[in-house]
């Protein structure tokens, strides 16, 4: 265990060193909007430039201390750095706080973060939840409840977002046959911009938070508490994480493949990773600049949206919508990916129907981009552009269903293992087409302009995200989590936190549908209890806490596993894929003999077939004289 | 023998050639630009040449086709290989980073649609043809740098940071002193200030990098074969010029002003 060279100047955990260099930058940052102000001749002293300034540097200074910009400074100063590759030691648990340029390492990180996000944005979400289950407001002031609703939605918005790159991290170099990122630096780097933004966010609840929902649409927000300010701020510097982590998936996989990966070869998962990762490099800088426009708004009086200085709300809403909504497939696809990727494991059956698939993921993302207006039917855009957005939204139903399709005809006759990553995968499939039943009436301008602004709209993305993320997303952490510490979760407590988690979920949201309907509107702190709604959300609030209390299972979980898990050595599901055909948990340099594809990556039960190889192993005897070419050959059937 | 040593002698000496005919060409436009939008102002003639100008520094100033060049070598490890990993992961970059420009681009369109800012033509047009100088001296240091003439690259290095520095006085120092509105005077001057702030703040980074790979040519860290940091700060460089072709027109030449 030979220590890791750049780290040892650092005398307390980098990310400690990390958030005081924090609090050294925002420190910073205040005293310098003080004293331009002072030149400028203005009163020395104003809140919201100083602070909003203050975490910029902050975050800026974080990244400094932590010491993911060393490398960096090293080329400035016409040094080499060793590659990461060359890059010996361990540095055992500390290398979890510290920059890493290891994918696992990077993937783990994102891992714990989402779970942090995700554990805070759900205790908001129970918070509001209790404070909802009874008309009236009994312990939340409207402030504290818009807040609470507004950060638990963009939470978890973050947190799927680090989520997904913490699978896509974590997996797609080993699904490729890769030993690492593109640009490990900078891979180092999309994980710890991260933290300091959602310090950032978080801290909007220090400064009044905020009361305009995840969307923050002016004018309200700009006339909305200090707390809007470290809200897009926050949203603004984590979408940076978004984009490089996007851009480097994309080179990554384009660039670093094994040998005789051709496309239609690739693992599905891929396909979904690609589509993602198109979407969140391009479109997430629209949400950072709209976001960045309201700051600049609200810091120097810049008429963009505000009618009264000649701007145009619509305008955000454009903006906004061109990545927020092509970014809910940015959660889904790789949800969905997972499902097709752990699917054919669990049935022992070819994946049905590869190429269609691989496609939809290409043909949901590019239709995604086209979709954007379909939330603003009743927000005053013009009237023309209805149509024409309904039936591209209605369109997205089609690649979806292609990928619902494969689905059933691969569980079609298949030799079922019920798991429990099968159990998640198979409850986000459910999951998901409740969601993707009741999104048609959100599509279409006649049922929307009811609908909208209702319960309705809730139950129907709650859905989406869960069966196209959440569930996907532990069914992805059951699959692999041998892979990432050599022990298996337990199977036991595994079970209790599935049906703990799916089934309270199809209640609430069914529930919320229903209320919907019935008139419920959505993000409000109190309703009127002669609508007899109480009861249905006495059973939502309880609802709620079991999933939170499946959520605790899971932690539980972890932590015995940790303890006491069953070490598991080898190829625990019997996959075909490369990273379950080398030790566990992944060795620090993943392969240490180059893969090659001989065969196709869903073959399962066909006799004699091969998906990798290793180089220098011998390719068997029955088909080594048959088929030893490294080119494509005919697919067996499936496709 | 004689023959590819007169091939290589022509591949010495046709780029600087290229580079400056290319330059030529953009001045031209510029200039037909310019007087075209004072005598007709139809807006897709405008457009048209902005998208000429900008394909031909995508083509030959920015070289997009290396993006297509069939590798040489199938080693991960080697330095021709990750040389065009870096190219594809720079261009990605840009194209992730032009959607912000788009992104304004819209905004302007979309609140101040055919009238334009109240600023100074003859100001426009003057820091227009630094960039574009610049740009073609950037090209330049990087060709020297390629034909491993280490002192005409940083000459030429020295020019291109000179002339941006240049761009970003007349921008900021000049163009936001002297424009009759400020950044809270309605949507025109969100536009203006937001657009010309955005670009200016990537002039200064496109700068630094320059400032820092003439710095280590000095000092010897590049070669004639090696030096991905000289070509992708080079790169950078005309992307920034890329993306003034297109804002040149939005602001200054495209609409009636606005009184």
């Amino acid at each position: 265990m030979e220590s890791h060279e750049t780290l040892k100047h650092y005398k307390i955990l980098p990310i400690f060193r990390g958030f005081l260099f924090e609090i050294l930058g925002n420190i910073f940052g205040i005293l310098l909007v003080v004293l331009v102000r002072v030149l400028m001749r203005l009163p020395a002293w104003k809140p919201e430039p100083a602070i909003v300034v203050g975490s910029l540097f902050g975050a800026l200074f974080f990244l400094y201390g932590v010491g993911v910009l060393d490398d960096w400074f090293k080329w400035v100063a016409g040094g080499e750095t060793p590659e990461h590759e060359d890059e010996v030691g361990q540095w055992g648990w500390k290398r979890y706080f510290s920059v890493s340029h290891d994918h696992k390492v990077i993937g783990m990180q994102y891992l714990a973060l989402a779970l942090i996000l995700f554990t805070v944005g759900g205790t908001f979400a129970l918070i509001f939840r209790t404070e909802l289950a009874e008309p009236g407001l009994q312990f939340l002031s409207p402030i504290e409840y818009n807040t609470l609703m507004s950060l638990h939605g963009i939470v978890m918005i973050i947190g799927i977002l680090i989520g997904i790159s913490a699978v896509m991290n974590y997996t797609v170099p080993l699904l490729i046959g890769a030993k690492d990122m593109a640009f490990p630096r900078l891979n180092a780097f999309s994980f710890w911009i991260a933290v300091p933004s959602v310090v950032i966010l978080l801290s909007s609840m220090a400064f009044g938070g905020f009361d305009t929902g995840w969307t923050g649409y002016p004018p309200l927000s700009i006339r909305a508490p200090l707390g809007m300010q470290m809200f897009f701020l926050g949203v603004s510097l984590s979408s940076f994480s978004s984009i490089l982590s996007a851009l480097n998936i994309l080179v990554t996989v384009i660039r670093l493949r094994a040998r005789g990966m051709t496309p239609f070869r690739l693992p599905i998962f891929i396909w979904a990773a690609i589509a993602t990762s198109v979407i969140a490099m391009t479109a997430t800088q629209l949400i950072g600049l709209a976001f960045q426009m309201v700051m600049l708004e609200r810091l120097l009086g810049m008429g963009f949206f505000d009618p009264i200085n000649g701007g145009n709300p619509i305008l955000f809403e454009h903006l906004f919508w061109f990545y927020s909504h092509p970014a809910v497939y940015v959660f889904i696809l790789p949800g969905l990916g997972v499902i097709s990727e752990l699917l054919p494991v669990f049935v022992r059956k070819p994946l049905y129907g590869y190429k269609w698939v691989a496609m939809s993921s290409l043909g949901i993302a590019f239709s995604g981009f086209l979709v954007w207006g379909h939330h603003m039917f009743a927000s005053g855009m013009a009237e023309y552009l209805r149509q024409p957005f309904m039936y591209s939204t209605l369109l997205v139903a089609v690649p979806t269903g292609v990928k619902f399709f494969s689905w059933v005809a691969t569980l079609w006759k298949g030799k079922i293992s019920f798991p429990t990553p099968m159990l998640f995968v198979l409850g986000s499939i459910v999951v998901f087409l409740l969601g993707g039943l009741s999104g048609p009436p959100n599509g279409t301008v006649s049922t929307d302009l009811l609908l909208n602004n209702t319960y309705f709209i809730l139950g129907h993305f709650h859905d989406t995200l869960f069966g196209g993320y959440v569930l996907p997303f532990f069914a992805a952490i059951y699959y692999w989590w041998p892979k990432m510490t050599g022990k298996r979760l337990n199977e036991k407590l595994g079970k209790v936190h599935f049906w703990l988690m799916a089934p309270p979920m199809v209640v609430l949201t069914l529930l919320m549908m229903r209320i919907g309907l019935l008139g419920m509107r959505r993000r409000v702190d109190d309703y009127d209890p002669s609508l007899g709604f109480t009861p249905y959300h006495i059973i939502m609030t309880i609802m709620g806490f079991l999933i939170g209390l499946s959520v605790i299972f899971f932690f539980i979980n972890v932590w015995l596993t940790a303890k006491r898990g069953e070490v598991v050595k080898g190829n625990v599901w019997e996959s075909r894929s490369p990273e379950w055909q080398v030790p566990n948990p992944m060795p620090v340099h993943n392969y240490d003999r180059e893969v090659i594809v001989v065969g196709n990556p869903y073959d399962y039960g066909l006799p004699g077939s091969r998906y990798v190889i290793f180089e220098g192993d011998e390719i068997p005897p029955d088909e080594g004289a048959a088929k030893p070419q490294l080119v494509p050959e005919p697919t067996s059937g499936n496709s | 023998m004689v023959e590819t040593s007169e091939i290589v002698q022509a591949k010495k000496t046709s780029p600087y050639q290229l580079g400056l005919q290319v330059f030529i060409v953009l001045a031209i436009l510029t200039a037909v630009e310019f007087v075209f939008a004072f005598y007709l102002n139809v807006w897709p003639v405008l457009a048209l040449v902005a998208l000429s100008k900008g394909g031909l520094v995508m083509y030959y100033y920015m070289h997009i086709s290396r993006l297509f060049e069939v590798d040489r070598t199938e080693d991960r490890e080697s330095f021709a290989y990750k040389l065009s990993s870096n190219r594809l992961g720079l261009w990605f970059f840009m194209l992730s980073d032009g959607f912000i420009f788009g992104g304004l681009f819209i905004a302007r369109f979309n609140l101040l649609a055919l009238s334009r800012p109240d600023v100074n033509q003859f100001l426009g047009l003057t820091i227009t043809s630094v960039l574009l100088i610049s740009s073609f001296f950037a090209n330049r240091a990087e060709v020297s740098m390629e034909h491993g003439n280490k002192s005409r690259a940083l000459s030429s290095l020295l020019i291109t940071i000179i002339l941006g520095l240049l761009f970003l006085i007349g921008v900021l120092g000049v163009e936001w002193r002297i424009a009759p509105f400020g950044p809270g005077d309605g949507a025109q001057g969100a536009v203006f200030y937001s657009m010309t702030g955005f670009h200016a703040f990537h002039v200064l980074t496109g700068i630094i990098f320059l400032t820092i790979i003439r710095r280590n040519i000095a000092r010897d860290r590049f070669t004639s074969e090696k030096h991905w940091g000289v070509e992708a700060a080079v790169v950078y460089w005309h992307f920034v010029d890329f993306i003034w072709i297109f804002f040149y027109p939005a602001l200054y030449l495209i609409g009636v002003v606005i009184h």
